[in-house]
């Protein structure tokens, strides 16, 4: 965690608020183009459907990229150790992530992954301007395996959507959704639920 | 109710299609659920001085 000055530390650099808030944005497009139709509000779904996907899928590598070369894997890698928070307040405060903020990452990351992985596929099946379309690519039998993948991946991220919102939306977690918003938070709150010196170690 | 959509391939064996879309309102019942509960734990650590 770098540019810290006396009061607020830098939580999310620029390009880490545009990647959350563009993958929410794509999600949300992806969610309404898939979702919408089957509650019974029906249009041409499938072109904005595959374009989020791709811009999703995009954002996805930029973040890779970003997490290995520039950013600190171990701060947001659960650990053993992360589940001493169940212990409650007497367990030691975590670093710049908490059980519950690394659970959401890699519940987002596991979603994510199974729905861009069954999607390139699914584009190959629907036809897309630029792959020409084979359905006999793979047996019915193995369409439907990944459609199943899709579509779960789909029914995870309808629940994690509601959570996520939920918990950033909390007055004692505001200051979690300040920082996702203008990248600092204040020492002041984050000491209270988070460990300083292990934020400041990169932990 | 039915978990899964099934259809047939051309020999008439079933195959998978994906997921029964009633469990949309599972998802969406369980977020709810994690909503309330948690709300609730918080309003009565609130009363509890907590």
């Amino acid at each position: 965690m770098s540019n810290q000055s006396d009061d607020s530390l830098l939580r999310h650099a620029g390009a880490d608020r545009f990647f959350h808030w563009a993958t929410a944005a794509t999600m949300l497009i992806l969610l309404g183009t898939s979702l919408l139709p089957v509650v019974g509000i029906r249009f041409a779904w499938l072109v904005p459907h595959w374009v989020a996907g791709l811009v999703l899928t995009v954002l996805v590598f930029f973040h890779v990229f970003r997490a290995v070369r520039v950013l600190n894997l171990k701060s947001i890698r659960l650990q053993g150790a992360d589940f001493a928070e169940l212990k409650g307040p007497k367990a030691p405060k975590p670093g710049k992530y908490s059980l519950a903020q690394k659970g959401m990452h890699q519940a987002w990351m596991l979603v994510v992954l199974v729905a861009i992985a069954t999607g390139l596929f699914l584009m190959v099946k629907a036809g897309v301007p630029f792959l020409e379309r084979d359905p006999y690519l793979f047996r019915l039998r193995t369409w439907g395996r990944l459609t199943l993948l899709h579509d779960l991946a789909a029914l995870a991220a309808v629940f994690l959507v509601i959570v996520h919102v939920y918990f950033g939306l909390l007055p004692e977690k505001r200051h979690y959704l300040v920082a996702m918003l203008r990248g600092r938070v204040s020492r002041a709150a984050l000491s209270k639920d988070h460990d300083l010196s292990k934020v400041e170690r990169g932990e | 109710m039915e978990l899964l959509r099934y259809g047939h391939d051309a020999w008439g064996a079933t195959v998978v299609n994906g997921v029964n879309w009633d469990l949309l309102g599972v998802a969406v019942g369980a977020g709810l659920a994690v909503v309330v509960v948690h709300a609730l734990r918080r309003l009565l650590g609130r009363r509890n001085g907590g």
